[in-house]
């Protein structure tokens, strides 16, 4: 045990040398963070101007609605600022809002006599995502303005009701938003990475320095000699998926608290199965550069497929096959329910156990490639 | 010029030393452009509808299908794919559309599965969309029509924007990894004094230096531009000055100098190969999410535009609209100035930024001079 904490002291001070490497696990990650943050984390409301020329009461109803109606996210669909009409034709044509709806004077007299009402809505569709929420989210609007105006106008409108009534269920008190599920998936890529960065910036050094020759004439077995490498991996994986999730704190206020060492384990056992190949990659490759970015980019890719962006228990079926050789897939959700919800994942049991053979049989299959590579070269 | 042809040849004779480096900077944005294609949301949802079990159902879920259908872009794709299911014993993986009576009133009731608030907004404005074309058929000429003004003839996919974007990352990420990957290894590999031993103007030797990273940028964003071409069907027109492809190149090229300035500076300065290459593709990473990455810079908000001026991302996307979109936006003079100035500039602190690093280690110090006296 004293030879396994020397050499880890050993790893330890070979890290420090070159520290900056280890931002390797952590760049990739806060900058994905970032870019799905700024897509999906902010107000994701529309901006448009409304242009209400109409002097009668459904006009300003049909404003009124617009500050209403609520979008799953609790905000609502629409921002909408009250500007002159040279204004927002102004603000339309410099992209500083997305939209213009424009209220004819004859709203309100073509709405009562039944003689056509029209709205003009003016939008942007250089992106057709943002294109077809304009369209959708203006049935929204509509929904609820034919509803006001059966119900609260006075006099109320005559209108009918509608031909079927609209109703939906959620399966839990308070909806999931979609960013902190990134955010999470994010915070596994980080573990991954922070633990596959340093083993392979650990193992190509001692490649180059030759080091590894030493190691291939010593008496005792090797793996003695690689696991305090993939101790030190994983750890520095681990505490780099403590700094991303900082940022996720800071950002949008969610922290594991005492089920941190639950997400931690299932994410430790994830990134060992990766630090075995990483392992392998950094005894093997003769340059530091494409090795550390082939590192990067794998990281990267599993996290896509792997259920990164999504929950993989609704998307069962548009799961890759590929990915279910990750053992990222298993690990994702039970992490979510985890630092999410704080609450125990249902197959807590099954994912351990999964997990463990997963990184237990690369462990087996990459320190045993390891060694005999090791051995061949003393 | 022979001399010149000769360090060009040498500096493209780089390549062979570092192609993986090479591959990666130039084949790395395209592959983020295909992986971010699988990802970003297409239009057109499946959405379960359960098969009826009453007769009076079965009229219901029948028109409910039928404006289901209907939901659309009438110059683009369809928004929903309604599909008839057997309801589920258990919980919706997704989701699930039933016509129940509540309190005697037909009604479509959308149960979710464990999805996010972004798949639950989807899911519930579609189904609204298709329930307010039924309440409009029964409004009849009291419903109000939304008379549809886009910005552009037919709505074009999000993953071309995203790729227009990324055009001028790529020939960053290219231009700065490379330019300080070679300049740091010239340090490392002590091939810099050779360039101090140089007989030759270090104006030509930058020079070629730039020219190789400038067309090895242009040939990473042509990459680019091919992927963008085959996955949405959209390739730059000319215009009336330029062919195509020129016209982009010559929106590309000064991108592609500041950042192959930028990367030769952080090699001068810092001298090894890795902090070189994370400063290069911070910097790219950077300068693309500030610059216009995922929607023109107005739309974020007053900060967030004032930012994306400083980068030459945000002036080549909005140079890149008129081949791509057809149409102009912001000032096409102002941002080619921006770019102009840019370029020049980083050109100029790579001249000094060299002089410092490599010419003034030689002597010729005023100090040794006074001293040799």
């Amino acid at each position: 045990m004293r030879r396994f904490w020397i050499l880890l002291s050993t790893e330890l001070k070979a890290w420090r040398h070159d520290p900056i490497t280890a931002l390797g696990g952590f760049i990739a990650p806060a900058v994905m963070l970032v870019a799905f943050g700024l897509l999906f984390g902010g107000r994701l409301t529309f901006k448009i101007a409304l242009v209400n020329q109409d002097a009668g009461p459904y006009g300003a109803l049909l404003r009124q609605t617009f500050d209403e109606v609520l979008s799953p996210f609790g905000t609502s669909y629409y921002d909408v600022a009250d500007l002159p009409e040279d204004a927002a034709w102004r603000a339309y044509q410099t992209f500083r809002i997305d939209g213009v709806w424009v209220i004819p004077a004859d709203f309100s007299a073509r709405l009562a006599a039944g003689e056509g009402p029209t709205v003009a809505m003016h939008f942007m569709n250089y992106n057709d995502d943002r294109a077809k929420n304009h369209r959708i989210y203006a049935a929204e609007i509509l929904w609820r303005f034919y509803e006001k105006a059966r119900t609260e106008l006075r006099p109320p409108a005559e209108l009918p009701e509608p031909p079927l009534a609209l109703a939906e269920v959620y399966p839990l008190p308070v909806m999931i938003d979609w960013f902190p599920i990134i955010a999470v998936g994010i915070v596994l890529l980080s573990i991954t990475l922070g633990g596959m960065m340093n083993i392979f910036m650990l193992t190509y050094k001692e490649q180059v320095a030759r080091i590894t020759l030493e190691f291939g004439l010593a008496p005792r077995l090797l793996a003695w000699a690689l696991a305090p490498k993939a101790l030190l991996a994983l750890i520095m994986g681990w505490l780099t998926g403590i700094v991303v999730m900082g940022l996720v704190y800071l950002w949008i206020g969610i922290w594991p608290g005492r089920y941190l060492w639950a997400a931690w384990l299932l994410a430790g056992l994830v990134a060992l199965f990766w630090i075995a190949l990483a392992l392998l990659l950094g005894l093997r490759t003769r340059n530091y550069m494409p090795g550390a970015i082939a590192t990067i980019l794998t990281g990267v890719l599993v996290f896509f497929i792997s259920g990164g962006l999504s929950l993989v228990r609704a998307n069962v079926d548009r799961v890759i096959w590929l990915a279910w050789l990750f053992p990222n897939t298993y690990a994702v959700d039970p992490i979510r329910d985890l630092v999410l919800f704080h609450a125990w994942p249902a197959d807590w049991t099954i994912t351990l156990l999964r997990l463990i053979a997963f990184a237990g049989l690369s462990l087996a299959v990459g320190m045993g490639l390891a060694a005999r590579g090791l051995r061949r070269c003393g | 010029m022979a001399r010149f042809r000769l360090l060009l040849l040498t500096e493209f004779k780089l390549f062979r030393a570092t192609v993986p480096v090479h591959l990666i900077a130039i084949l790395q944005p395209t592959l983020l452009f295909l992986l971010m294609g699988l990802v970003l949301v297409y239009p057109t949802f499946d959405m379960a509808v359960a098969r009826p079990t009453t007769p009076e159902a079965a009229a219901h879920v029948e028109a409910l299908v039928s404006a289901m259908r209907q939901v659309g872009s009438p110059i683009g794709l369809p928004y929903i794919n309604p599909i008839l299911v057997e309801a589920p014993v258990q919980g919706a993986t997704r989701q699930i559309i039933t016509v129940e009576d509540r309190d005697g009133a037909p009604t479509a009731v959308q149960r979710y599965g464990l999805i996010d608030s972004n798949l639950v907004k989807n899911f519930r404005n579609r189904l609204t969309a298709a329930g307010l074309r039924l309440w409009n058929g029964s409004l009849g000429r009291r419903g109000v029509l939304v008379e549809e003004h886009p910005w552009l003839p037919r709505d074009l996919p999000y993953t071309l924007y995203f790729g227009v974007a990324l055009l001028p990352m790529t020939v960053c990420l290219a231009a700065s990894l490379l330019g300080g990957v070679g300049t740091a290894m010239d340090f490392e590999f002590g091939a810099i004094t050779e360039y101090r031993l140089a007989p030759l103007s270090p104006a030509l030797i930058l020079a070629a230096r730039l020219v190789r990273l400038v067309l090895t940028a242009l040939v990473s964003a042509g990459i680019l531009l091919a992927a963008i071409g085959l996955s949405t069907g959209a390739w730059p027109q000319a215009s009336p000055q330029l062919a195509a492809l020129p016209l982009v190149a010559a929106i590309l090229l000064p991108v592609a100098v500041t950042a192959g300035c930028l990367g030769i500076i952080a090699g001068l300065i810092l001298r090894r190969t890795i902090p070189t290459f994370v400063v290069g593709l911070t910097a790219s990473l950077g300068g693309w999410l500030l610059g216009d990455a995922f929607g023109l810079a107005a739309g974020f908000g007053g900060g967030y535009q004032a930012v994306s001026r400083l980068t030459p991302n945000a002036h080549a996307v909005e140079l890149l609209f008129r081949p791509y979109y057809g149409v102009t936006v912001a000032a096409p003079a102002s941002s080619a100035l921006a770019l102009t100035l840019f370029s020049g500039g980083m050109v100029l602190l790579t001249a000094l930024a060299y002089r410092r690093a490599v010419i003034r280690p030689m002597g010729d110090h005023p100090r040794q001079r006074r001293s040799r006296r």
